[in-house]
Protein backbone atom coordinates (compact mmCIF):
# COMPACT_ATOMS: atom_id res chain seq x y z
CA UNK A 1 0.00 0.00 0.00
CA UNK A 2 2.91 2.31 1.00
CA UNK A 3 5.17 1.29 -2.20
CA UNK A 4 1.55 1.76 -4.04
CA UNK A 5 1.26 5.61 -3.19
CA UNK A 6 4.54 6.27 -3.27
CA UNK A 7 4.83 5.08 -6.70
CA UNK A 8 1.48 7.51 -7.88
CA UNK A 9 3.42 10.21 -5.90
CA UNK A 10 6.44 10.04 -8.51
CA UNK A 11 2.97 10.22 -11.32
CA UNK A 12 2.79 13.23 -9.53
CA UNK A 13 6.22 14.75 -9.74
CA UNK A 14 6.15 14.13 -13.57
CA UNK A 15 3.08 16.32 -14.14
CA UNK A 16 3.57 19.04 -11.53
CA UNK A 17 5.77 21.12 -14.28
CA UNK A 18 2.98 21.16 -16.42
CA UNK A 19 0.44 22.12 -13.89
CA UNK A 20 3.27 25.35 -13.27
CA UNK A 21 2.21 26.44 -16.47
CA UNK A 22 -1.43 25.97 -16.54
CA UNK A 23 -3.78 26.12 -13.85
CA UNK A 24 -3.44 27.14 -10.14
CA UNK A 25 -3.92 23.66 -9.18
CA UNK A 26 -4.28 20.17 -10.81
CA UNK A 27 -5.17 17.07 -9.08
CA UNK A 28 -5.81 13.51 -9.03
CA UNK A 29 -7.03 10.61 -6.89
CA UNK A 30 -5.35 7.47 -6.88
CA UNK A 31 -8.70 5.60 -7.93
CA UNK A 32 -11.42 6.79 -9.26
CA UNK A 33 -13.50 3.62 -7.81
CA UNK A 34 -13.52 2.07 -4.86
CA UNK A 35 -14.88 -1.60 -4.63
CA UNK A 36 -16.80 -2.83 -1.74
CA UNK A 37 -16.41 -6.57 -1.63
CA UNK A 38 -16.56 -9.39 0.77
CA UNK A 39 -14.05 -9.37 2.68
CA UNK A 40 -14.49 -5.08 2.42
CA UNK A 41 -12.78 -3.39 5.71
CA UNK A 42 -12.49 -0.19 4.87
CA UNK A 43 -9.96 1.46 2.38
CA UNK A 44 -8.41 4.63 1.51
CA UNK A 45 -7.81 6.97 -1.34
CA UNK A 46 -4.61 9.15 -1.96
CA UNK A 47 -5.56 12.75 -3.22
CA UNK A 48 -2.37 14.43 -4.59
CA UNK A 49 -1.24 17.07 -6.76
CA UNK A 50 0.44 20.00 -7.50
CA UNK A 51 0.28 23.79 -7.33
CA UNK A 52 1.42 26.68 -9.27
CA UNK A 53 2.78 28.51 -7.10
CA UNK A 54 4.54 27.57 -4.20
CA UNK A 55 2.92 26.68 -1.08
CA UNK A 56 3.61 28.65 1.92
CA UNK A 57 4.99 31.56 -0.02
CA UNK A 58 4.53 35.15 0.66
CA UNK A 59 1.71 35.75 0.81
CA UNK A 60 1.07 32.05 1.94
CA UNK A 61 -1.07 29.69 0.31
CA UNK A 62 -3.26 27.04 1.37
CA UNK A 63 -4.58 23.76 0.58
CA UNK A 64 -8.16 22.46 1.59
CA UNK A 65 -9.25 18.51 0.97
CA UNK A 66 -13.02 18.31 1.63
CA UNK A 67 -14.67 15.12 0.86
CA UNK A 68 -18.39 14.60 0.94
CA UNK A 69 -20.95 11.59 0.52
CA UNK A 70 -23.94 10.59 -0.68
CA UNK A 71 -26.94 12.67 1.94
CA UNK A 72 -28.81 10.48 3.64
CA UNK A 73 -31.61 11.10 6.34
CA UNK A 74 -30.97 10.67 9.96
CA UNK A 75 -32.73 10.53 13.06
CA UNK A 76 -31.10 11.43 16.65
CA UNK A 77 -32.93 10.32 19.13
CA UNK A 78 -32.40 10.89 23.22
CA UNK A 79 -32.94 8.19 25.95
CA UNK A 80 -35.19 9.09 28.52
CA UNK A 81 -35.94 7.02 31.77
CA UNK A 82 -39.41 6.22 32.15
CA UNK A 83 -40.08 4.10 35.57
CA UNK A 84 -36.61 3.01 35.92
CA UNK A 85 -36.62 1.71 31.83
CA UNK A 86 -34.66 3.82 29.41
CA UNK A 87 -36.38 4.38 26.49
CA UNK A 88 -35.99 5.98 23.06
CA UNK A 89 -37.77 9.75 23.99
CA UNK A 90 -37.43 13.25 21.90
CA UNK A 91 -36.30 12.82 18.70
CA UNK A 92 -35.29 15.46 15.97
CA UNK A 93 -35.07 14.17 12.15
CA UNK A 94 -32.17 15.48 9.88
CA UNK A 95 -33.12 14.93 6.64
CA UNK A 96 -30.00 15.91 4.59
CA UNK A 97 -26.42 15.24 6.20
CA UNK A 98 -23.88 14.09 4.03
CA UNK A 99 -23.70 10.09 4.71
CA UNK A 100 -19.78 10.96 4.49
CA UNK A 101 -17.88 14.04 5.76
CA UNK A 102 -13.58 14.73 5.86
CA UNK A 103 -12.04 17.87 5.59
CA UNK A 104 -8.51 18.29 6.19
CA UNK A 105 -5.82 21.16 4.98
CA UNK A 106 -2.24 22.42 4.98
CA UNK A 107 -3.61 24.24 8.66
CA UNK A 108 -6.89 24.66 10.31
CA UNK A 109 -9.36 25.99 7.99
CA UNK A 110 -10.30 28.70 10.72
CA UNK A 111 -6.35 30.11 9.91
CA UNK A 112 -7.12 29.79 6.00
CA UNK A 113 -10.50 31.16 5.23
CA UNK A 114 -12.99 33.68 7.59
CA UNK A 115 -16.31 32.50 8.34
CA UNK A 116 -18.27 33.72 5.44
CA UNK A 117 -15.82 31.92 3.00
CA UNK A 118 -15.69 28.70 5.32
CA UNK A 119 -19.53 29.02 4.91
CA UNK A 120 -19.81 28.63 1.17
CA UNK A 121 -18.19 26.43 0.66
CA UNK A 122 -19.14 24.28 3.68
CA UNK A 123 -15.93 23.77 5.73
CA UNK A 124 -16.02 22.44 8.91
CA UNK A 125 -18.87 20.74 11.10
CA UNK A 126 -19.92 24.03 11.97
CA UNK A 127 -20.85 25.23 8.40
CA UNK A 128 -22.73 22.03 7.26
CA UNK A 129 -26.10 22.99 6.59
CA UNK A 130 -27.92 20.43 8.73
CA UNK A 131 -31.43 21.15 8.14
CA UNK A 132 -33.54 19.62 11.37
CA UNK A 133 -36.95 18.82 12.07
CA UNK A 134 -38.67 17.91 15.36
CA UNK A 135 -37.06 19.06 18.57
CA UNK A 136 -35.14 22.44 18.59
CA UNK A 137 -32.65 21.41 21.18
CA UNK A 138 -29.04 22.28 19.87
CA UNK A 139 -27.91 19.13 21.76
CA UNK A 140 -28.97 16.83 19.03
CA UNK A 141 -27.45 18.93 16.37
CA UNK A 142 -24.43 18.46 18.85
CA UNK A 143 -25.23 14.54 19.42
CA UNK A 144 -25.43 14.38 15.31
CA UNK A 145 -21.48 15.60 15.35
CA UNK A 146 -20.47 13.61 18.31
CA UNK A 147 -21.95 9.94 16.91
CA UNK A 148 -20.94 10.32 13.10
CA UNK A 149 -16.91 11.36 14.19
CA UNK A 150 -17.44 8.15 16.95
CA UNK A 151 -18.08 5.71 13.85
CA UNK A 152 -15.79 7.43 11.58
CA UNK A 153 -17.70 8.82 9.08
CA UNK A 154 -17.33 12.78 9.75
CA UNK A 155 -13.54 13.15 9.70
CA UNK A 156 -11.63 17.15 10.32
CA UNK A 157 -7.88 16.81 9.96
CA UNK A 158 -7.61 13.17 10.34
CA UNK A 159 -4.95 13.20 8.36
CA UNK A 160 -3.34 16.68 7.35
CA UNK A 161 -2.17 17.32 3.62
CA UNK A 162 1.13 16.54 3.16
CA UNK A 163 3.33 18.52 1.50
CA UNK A 164 6.56 17.36 -0.58
CA UNK A 165 8.76 19.76 -1.97
CA UNK A 166 7.31 23.15 -2.63
CA UNK A 167 4.42 22.69 -5.18
CA UNK A 168 3.65 19.10 -4.50
CA UNK A 169 0.82 18.13 -1.83
CA UNK A 170 -0.94 15.26 -0.95
CA UNK A 171 -4.02 13.98 1.46
CA UNK A 172 -5.45 10.61 2.66
CA UNK A 173 -9.01 9.89 2.85
CA UNK A 174 -9.61 7.05 5.24
CA UNK A 175 -13.21 5.34 4.51
CA UNK A 176 -14.43 3.05 7.32
CA UNK A 177 -16.20 -0.61 6.79
CA UNK A 178 -19.22 1.38 7.16
CA UNK A 179 -19.12 3.75 4.62
CA UNK A 180 -22.29 3.86 1.86
CA UNK A 181 -21.65 2.98 -1.40
CA UNK A 182 -22.79 5.80 -3.82
CA UNK A 183 -21.08 8.84 -5.49
CA UNK A 184 -18.49 10.84 -3.52
CA UNK A 185 -17.24 14.13 -4.34
CA UNK A 186 -14.10 15.77 -3.64
CA UNK A 187 -13.07 19.34 -3.41
CA UNK A 188 -9.53 20.45 -3.40
CA UNK A 189 -9.68 24.60 -2.81
CA UNK A 190 -6.48 26.50 -3.05
CA UNK A 191 -6.74 29.87 -0.70
CA UNK A 192 -5.16 32.92 -0.83
CA UNK A 193 -5.32 36.19 1.78
CA UNK A 194 -8.42 34.92 3.31
CA UNK A 195 -10.21 34.00 -0.19
CA UNK A 196 -10.48 30.72 -2.26
CA UNK A 197 -8.70 31.40 -5.43
CA UNK A 198 -9.21 27.71 -7.19
CA UNK A 199 -11.16 24.89 -6.95
CA UNK A 200 -10.86 21.00 -8.39
CA UNK A 201 -13.76 18.82 -7.65
CA UNK A 202 -13.20 15.21 -8.37
CA UNK A 203 -15.12 12.57 -7.98
CA UNK A 204 -15.21 8.92 -6.44
CA UNK A 205 -17.66 6.25 -6.58
CA UNK A 206 -17.87 3.48 -4.12
CA UNK A 207 -19.50 0.34 -5.03
CA UNK A 208 -19.96 -3.01 -4.12
CA UNK A 209 -18.70 -5.51 -6.22
CA UNK A 210 -18.92 -9.63 -6.60
CA UNK A 211 -20.89 -11.44 -4.49
CA UNK A 212 -22.07 -8.99 -2.15
CA UNK A 213 -23.14 -6.25 -4.80
CA UNK A 214 -25.19 -9.24 -6.48
CA UNK A 215 -26.39 -10.20 -2.81
CA UNK A 216 -27.20 -6.82 -2.26
CA UNK A 217 -29.34 -5.92 -5.73
CA UNK A 218 -31.13 -9.53 -5.54
CA UNK A 219 -32.36 -8.43 -1.97
CA UNK A 220 -33.56 -5.37 -2.99
CA UNK A 221 -34.60 -5.99 -6.52
CA UNK A 222 -36.46 -9.03 -6.14
CA UNK A 223 -36.74 -9.81 -2.61
CA UNK A 224 -39.25 -12.59 -2.55
CA UNK A 225 -37.32 -14.75 -4.56
CA UNK A 226 -34.63 -13.35 -1.81
CA UNK A 227 -36.53 -14.44 0.90
CA UNK A 228 -37.11 -17.81 -1.02
CA UNK A 229 -33.30 -18.55 -1.58
CA UNK A 230 -32.91 -17.33 2.00
CA UNK A 231 -35.28 -20.59 3.06
CA UNK A 232 -33.37 -22.53 0.75
CA UNK A 233 -29.83 -22.04 1.66
CA UNK A 234 -30.60 -22.26 5.34
CA UNK A 235 -32.48 -25.36 4.81
CA UNK A 236 -29.65 -26.87 2.91
CA UNK A 237 -26.68 -25.69 4.98
CA UNK A 238 -28.50 -27.26 7.75
CA UNK A 239 -29.53 -30.77 6.29
CA UNK A 240 -25.65 -30.88 5.21
CA UNK A 241 -24.65 -29.92 8.76
CA UNK A 242 -26.95 -32.90 10.21
CA UNK A 243 -25.35 -35.88 7.47
CA UNK A 244 -21.56 -34.59 8.14
CA UNK A 245 -21.96 -34.02 11.47
CA UNK A 246 -23.96 -36.95 12.36
CA UNK A 247 -22.88 -38.85 15.65
CA UNK A 248 -23.31 -42.68 15.56
CA UNK B 1 -11.06 -12.17 9.50
CA UNK B 2 -12.97 -9.38 8.63
CA UNK B 3 -16.07 -10.54 6.27
CA UNK B 4 -18.56 -7.53 4.75
CA UNK B 5 -22.29 -8.29 5.26
CA UNK B 6 -24.27 -7.14 2.33
CA UNK B 7 -27.06 -6.51 3.96
CA UNK B 8 -25.81 -4.96 7.04
CA UNK B 9 -23.71 -3.12 5.37
CA UNK B 10 -20.88 -3.78 7.75
CA UNK B 11 -18.03 -5.47 8.50
CA UNK B 12 -17.66 -8.03 11.62
CA UNK B 13 -14.88 -10.79 12.76
CA UNK B 14 -15.96 -13.89 11.22
CA UNK B 15 -15.06 -16.50 13.57
CA UNK B 16 -16.98 -14.72 16.25
CA UNK B 17 -20.11 -15.55 14.32
CA UNK B 18 -19.05 -18.85 13.47
CA UNK B 19 -18.72 -19.37 17.85
CA UNK B 20 -21.62 -17.56 18.25
CA UNK B 21 -22.98 -20.16 15.93
CA UNK B 22 -21.43 -23.30 17.28
CA UNK B 23 -22.96 -22.47 20.98
CA UNK B 24 -26.19 -21.52 20.31
CA UNK B 25 -26.33 -24.38 17.58
CA UNK B 26 -25.56 -26.84 20.62
CA UNK B 27 -28.06 -25.23 22.79
CA UNK B 28 -30.22 -25.92 19.91
CA UNK B 29 -29.89 -29.88 19.86
CA UNK B 30 -29.59 -30.02 23.54
CA UNK B 31 -32.90 -28.41 24.51
CA UNK B 32 -34.79 -28.78 21.37
CA UNK B 33 -35.09 -25.17 21.23
CA UNK B 34 -34.43 -23.06 18.18
CA UNK B 35 -32.00 -20.84 20.09
CA UNK B 36 -32.88 -17.38 18.65
CA UNK B 37 -33.76 -16.35 22.27
CA UNK B 38 -30.00 -15.98 22.42
CA UNK B 39 -29.04 -15.53 19.32
CA UNK B 40 -31.20 -12.17 18.12
CA UNK B 41 -29.96 -10.33 22.01
CA UNK B 42 -25.85 -11.75 21.31
CA UNK B 43 -26.30 -10.50 17.47
CA UNK B 44 -27.38 -7.00 18.74
CA UNK B 45 -25.12 -7.24 21.51
CA UNK B 46 -22.00 -7.10 18.90
CA UNK B 47 -23.11 -4.12 16.52
CA UNK B 48 -25.83 -6.10 14.27
CA UNK B 49 -28.75 -3.47 13.18
CA UNK B 50 -31.41 -5.05 15.11
CA UNK B 51 -33.79 -5.39 12.12
CA UNK B 52 -31.08 -7.48 10.43
CA UNK B 53 -30.54 -9.19 13.92
CA UNK B 54 -34.28 -10.59 14.60
CA UNK B 55 -34.72 -11.68 10.48
CA UNK B 56 -31.04 -13.22 10.15
CA UNK B 57 -31.73 -14.50 13.39
CA UNK B 58 -34.66 -15.92 11.89
CA UNK B 59 -33.49 -17.20 9.56
CA UNK B 60 -30.38 -18.81 11.32
CA UNK B 61 -33.19 -20.77 13.49
CA UNK B 62 -34.67 -22.42 10.44
CA UNK B 63 -31.49 -23.68 9.81
CA UNK B 64 -29.98 -24.89 13.01
CA UNK B 65 -33.50 -26.19 14.06
CA UNK B 66 -33.95 -28.38 10.47
CA UNK B 67 -30.82 -30.38 11.84
CA UNK B 68 -31.97 -30.97 15.38
CA UNK B 69 -35.72 -31.50 13.62
CA UNK B 70 -33.99 -34.64 11.16
CA UNK B 71 -32.36 -35.81 14.42
CA UNK B 72 -35.45 -35.86 16.62
CA UNK B 73 -37.62 -37.14 13.37
CA UNK B 74 -34.90 -40.57 12.92
CA UNK B 75 -35.79 -41.29 16.98
CA UNK B 76 -39.64 -40.93 16.01
CA UNK B 77 -40.09 -38.26 18.33
CA UNK B 78 -42.37 -36.21 15.74
CA UNK B 79 -45.97 -35.60 15.95
CA UNK B 80 -46.72 -34.53 12.71
CA UNK B 81 -50.44 -33.83 13.54
CA UNK B 82 -49.83 -31.93 16.40
CA UNK B 83 -47.16 -30.09 14.85
CA UNK B 84 -49.39 -29.02 11.37
CA UNK B 85 -52.10 -27.48 13.45
CA UNK B 86 -49.63 -25.74 15.48
CA UNK B 87 -47.93 -24.30 11.91
CA UNK B 88 -51.79 -23.17 11.08
CA UNK B 89 -51.96 -21.08 13.54
CA UNK B 90 -47.99 -20.27 13.63
CA UNK B 91 -48.39 -18.80 9.73
CA UNK B 92 -51.79 -16.54 10.89
CA UNK B 93 -49.36 -15.22 13.79
CA UNK B 94 -45.75 -14.59 12.48
CA UNK B 95 -47.59 -12.55 9.29
CA UNK B 96 -49.29 -10.48 12.09
CA UNK B 97 -46.06 -10.55 14.01
CA UNK B 98 -43.88 -9.14 10.73
CA UNK B 99 -46.75 -6.14 10.12
CA UNK B 100 -46.38 -4.93 14.20
CA UNK B 101 -42.42 -5.24 13.74
CA UNK B 102 -42.67 -2.76 10.66
CA UNK B 103 -44.93 -0.23 12.44
CA UNK B 104 -42.50 -0.53 15.46
CA UNK B 105 -39.12 -0.09 13.13
CA UNK B 106 -41.14 3.53 12.18
CA UNK B 107 -41.89 4.62 15.53
CA UNK B 108 -37.99 4.02 16.29
CA UNK B 109 -38.63 1.53 19.30
CA UNK B 110 -37.76 -1.75 18.13
CA UNK B 111 -34.52 -2.01 19.89
CA UNK B 112 -36.63 -1.11 23.21
CA UNK B 113 -39.37 -2.98 22.17
CA UNK B 114 -37.57 -6.31 21.68
CA UNK B 115 -35.88 -6.06 24.77
CA UNK B 116 -38.82 -5.73 26.60
CA UNK B 117 -40.82 -8.52 25.18
CA UNK B 118 -37.85 -10.51 25.73
CA UNK B 119 -37.41 -9.71 29.82
CA UNK B 120 -40.58 -10.01 30.10
CA UNK B 121 -41.38 -13.40 27.69
CA UNK B 122 -38.31 -15.29 28.73
CA UNK B 123 -38.06 -13.73 32.76
CA UNK B 124 -41.60 -15.25 33.18
CA UNK B 125 -41.28 -18.67 31.26
CA UNK B 126 -37.93 -19.20 32.96
CA UNK B 127 -39.59 -18.76 36.23
CA UNK B 128 -41.94 -20.77 35.63
CA UNK B 129 -39.65 -23.61 33.98
CA UNK B 130 -37.37 -23.22 36.87
CA UNK B 131 -40.25 -23.68 39.50
CA UNK B 132 -41.94 -26.74 37.93
CA UNK B 133 -38.32 -28.72 36.99
CA UNK B 134 -37.31 -27.98 40.73
CA UNK B 135 -40.07 -29.21 42.43
CA UNK B 136 -40.33 -32.07 40.18
CA UNK B 137 -36.84 -32.89 41.19
CA UNK B 138 -37.66 -32.82 44.66
CA UNK B 139 -40.32 -34.92 44.44
CA UNK B 140 -37.97 -37.59 42.84
CA UNK B 141 -35.91 -37.40 45.51
CA UNK B 142 -38.29 -37.62 48.45
CA UNK B 143 -40.04 -40.56 45.98
CA UNK B 144 -43.44 -38.78 47.15
CA UNK B 145 -44.44 -38.82 43.40
CA UNK B 146 -48.29 -37.45 43.52
CA UNK B 147 -50.40 -39.73 41.74
CA UNK B 148 -50.45 -38.90 37.95
CA UNK B 149 -53.99 -38.98 36.43
CA UNK B 150 -54.38 -40.05 32.66
CA UNK B 151 -56.76 -37.55 32.48
CA UNK B 152 -56.95 -34.05 34.07
CA UNK B 153 -60.20 -32.75 32.45
CA UNK B 154 -60.11 -29.43 32.69
CA UNK B 155 -62.30 -26.54 30.67
CA UNK B 156 -60.09 -26.78 27.74
CA UNK B 157 -61.32 -30.78 27.15
CA UNK B 158 -64.91 -28.65 26.82
CA UNK B 159 -63.83 -27.12 23.41
CA UNK B 160 -65.32 -28.39 20.38
CA UNK B 161 -63.50 -29.52 17.03
CA UNK B 162 -61.61 -32.16 18.99
CA UNK B 163 -59.20 -34.38 17.55
CA UNK B 164 -56.65 -37.31 18.16
CA UNK B 165 -53.42 -36.88 18.23
CA UNK B 166 -52.13 -40.20 18.55
CA UNK B 167 -48.58 -39.56 19.14
CA UNK B 168 -48.83 -37.12 21.56
CA UNK B 169 -51.80 -40.11 23.61
CA UNK B 170 -54.41 -36.64 23.49
CA UNK B 171 -57.72 -36.29 22.09
CA UNK B 172 -58.40 -32.49 22.62
CA UNK B 173 -59.90 -29.52 20.47
CA UNK B 174 -57.80 -28.34 17.75
CA UNK B 175 -58.33 -24.49 19.28
CA UNK B 176 -55.88 -24.57 22.02
CA UNK B 177 -53.04 -26.03 20.20
CA UNK B 178 -54.16 -23.16 17.32
CA UNK B 179 -53.94 -20.58 20.16
CA UNK B 180 -50.54 -21.22 20.80
CA UNK B 181 -49.12 -21.51 17.73
CA UNK B 182 -50.80 -18.06 16.85
CA UNK B 183 -49.34 -16.23 19.82
CA UNK B 184 -45.91 -17.84 19.37
CA UNK B 185 -45.57 -16.90 15.40
CA UNK B 186 -46.12 -13.97 16.17
CA UNK B 187 -44.11 -13.41 19.31
CA UNK B 188 -41.46 -15.17 17.22
CA UNK B 189 -42.09 -12.58 14.02
CA UNK B 190 -41.30 -9.48 16.25
CA UNK B 191 -38.63 -11.05 18.36
CA UNK B 192 -36.51 -13.06 15.68
CA UNK B 193 -37.19 -16.47 17.42
CA UNK B 194 -38.07 -19.71 16.11
CA UNK B 195 -40.21 -19.72 19.68
CA UNK B 196 -39.01 -22.94 20.94
CA UNK B 197 -38.45 -22.12 24.15
CA UNK B 198 -42.11 -20.75 24.84
CA UNK B 199 -43.67 -23.95 22.86
CA UNK B 200 -42.03 -26.18 25.14
CA UNK B 201 -43.81 -25.51 28.66
CA UNK B 202 -46.64 -24.42 26.77
CA UNK B 203 -47.09 -28.40 25.25
CA UNK B 204 -45.75 -29.79 28.33
CA UNK B 205 -48.11 -27.37 30.98
CA UNK B 206 -50.89 -26.30 28.51
CA UNK B 207 -51.64 -29.44 26.11
CA UNK B 208 -50.01 -32.35 29.09
CA UNK B 209 -48.06 -33.88 26.14
CA UNK B 210 -45.79 -36.30 27.04
CA UNK B 211 -41.44 -34.56 27.48
CA UNK B 212 -40.15 -37.15 24.68
CA UNK B 213 -42.53 -36.16 21.78
CA UNK B 214 -42.27 -32.23 22.86
CA UNK B 215 -38.94 -31.44 21.82
CA UNK B 216 -39.05 -33.07 18.00
CA UNK B 217 -42.99 -31.57 17.75
CA UNK B 218 -41.62 -28.14 18.74
CA UNK B 219 -38.79 -28.09 16.27
CA UNK B 220 -41.48 -28.80 13.75
CA UNK B 221 -43.40 -25.65 14.55
CA UNK B 222 -39.89 -23.67 14.68
CA UNK B 223 -38.70 -24.47 11.60
CA UNK B 224 -42.16 -23.96 9.53
CA UNK B 225 -42.91 -20.76 11.41
CA UNK B 226 -39.13 -19.14 10.92
CA UNK B 227 -39.55 -20.54 7.35
CA UNK B 228 -42.54 -18.04 7.07
CA UNK B 229 -40.69 -15.61 9.13
CA UNK B 230 -37.75 -15.34 6.65
CA UNK B 231 -39.88 -15.05 3.29
CA UNK B 232 -41.76 -11.96 5.15
CA UNK B 233 -38.97 -10.35 6.61
CA UNK B 234 -37.37 -10.87 3.88
CA UNK B 235 -39.88 -9.12 1.55
CA UNK B 236 -41.52 -6.61 3.47
CA UNK B 237 -39.00 -5.67 5.91
CA UNK B 238 -35.43 -6.50 3.45
CA UNK B 239 -33.32 -7.33 6.22
CA UNK B 240 -32.43 -10.83 5.98
CA UNK B 241 -28.33 -10.96 5.73
CA UNK B 242 -27.94 -14.58 4.37
CA UNK B 243 -23.71 -13.92 4.60
CA UNK B 244 -24.91 -13.23 8.19
CA UNK B 245 -27.01 -16.65 8.64
CA UNK B 246 -24.75 -19.09 6.37
CA UNK B 247 -21.71 -17.81 8.44
CA UNK B 248 -23.78 -18.62 12.27
CA UNK B 249 -24.97 -21.65 10.13
CA UNK B 250 -21.85 -23.14 9.83
CA UNK B 251 -20.67 -22.97 12.85
CA UNK B 252 -24.46 -23.85 14.05
CA UNK B 253 -25.16 -27.08 12.25
CA UNK B 254 -22.09 -28.70 14.00
CA UNK B 255 -23.10 -27.85 17.49
CA UNK B 256 -26.79 -29.20 16.98
CA UNK B 257 -25.58 -32.12 16.49
CA UNK B 258 -23.23 -32.38 19.74
CA UNK B 259 -26.19 -31.17 21.74
CA UNK B 260 -28.59 -33.46 20.17
CA UNK B 261 -26.24 -36.52 21.40
CA UNK B 262 -25.79 -35.14 24.70
CA UNK B 263 -29.54 -34.13 25.15
CA UNK B 264 -30.68 -37.93 25.14
CA UNK B 265 -28.68 -38.46 28.00
CA UNK B 266 -30.52 -35.84 30.20
CA UNK B 267 -33.33 -36.59 31.99
CA UNK B 268 -36.72 -34.23 31.18
CA UNK B 269 -36.47 -32.60 34.70
CA UNK B 270 -32.96 -31.59 34.52
CA UNK B 271 -33.64 -30.43 31.05
CA UNK B 272 -36.00 -28.23 31.96
CA UNK B 273 -34.37 -26.98 34.59
CA UNK B 274 -31.09 -26.36 32.64
CA UNK B 275 -33.18 -24.36 29.95
CA UNK B 276 -35.37 -22.69 32.43
CA UNK B 277 -31.92 -21.38 34.33
CA UNK B 278 -30.92 -19.99 30.84
CA UNK B 279 -33.75 -18.17 29.96
CA UNK B 280 -33.85 -16.42 33.25
CA UNK B 281 -29.94 -15.38 32.82
CA UNK B 282 -30.84 -14.05 29.49
CA UNK B 283 -33.91 -12.02 30.57
CA UNK B 284 -31.71 -10.64 34.08
CA UNK B 285 -28.91 -9.58 31.19
CA UNK B 286 -31.32 -7.71 28.90
CA UNK B 287 -33.12 -6.17 31.94
CA UNK B 288 -29.90 -4.61 33.08
CA UNK B 289 -29.37 -3.27 29.32
CA UNK B 290 -32.40 -1.37 29.82
CA UNK B 291 -32.18 -0.10 33.61
CA UNK B 292 -28.44 0.61 33.39
CA UNK B 293 -27.74 4.50 32.31
CA UNK B 294 -26.63 4.19 28.80
CA UNK B 295 -23.23 5.39 27.96
CA UNK B 296 -24.68 7.74 25.41
CA UNK B 297 -27.59 9.90 26.31
CA UNK B 298 -28.40 10.03 22.08
CA UNK B 299 -28.44 7.62 19.44
CA UNK B 300 -28.49 7.89 16.17
CA UNK B 301 -31.14 5.75 13.10
CA UNK B 302 -31.58 5.99 9.90
CA UNK B 303 -35.03 7.84 8.40
CA UNK B 304 -37.53 4.82 7.76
Amino acid sequence: MKAWARALFLLGVLIAPAASFGQPITAELSTDRVEISTGFTGASVLVFGATQNPLGGDPPEDLIVVATGPTQGVVVRRKINVLGIWLNGPSTRFPEVPGFYALTGTRRVWEILPEDERRQYRLGFDNLRLRSEGNRNPSFRAALLELKQADGRWQEYAAPVARAGERLFSARISFPATVQTGDYQIEVLLAREGRVIARQELSLRLERVGSAAEIASLARGQPLLYGVLCIVLAVLAGWLGSVLFRRN
Amino acid sequence: MQVYLPIAEMSVDALLLLGIGFGVGWLSGLFGVGGGFLLTPLLMLIGIPSPVAVASGANQTLGASISGLIAQWRRGNVDWRMGLTLFAGGLVGSALGVQIFALLKRWGQVDIAVSLFYVVILGIVGALMVRESVTALLRRRRGTAPRRKLHEHTWLHGLPFKLRFRDSRLYISVIPPLLIGFGIGMLSAIMGVGGGFMLVPAMIYILGMPTSIVIGTSLFQVVFVSANVTLLQAWQVGSVDIVLTLLLLAGGVAGAQFGAAMGTKLRGEETRALLGLLVLAVAFGLAWNLLQTPSRAFTLGPIS
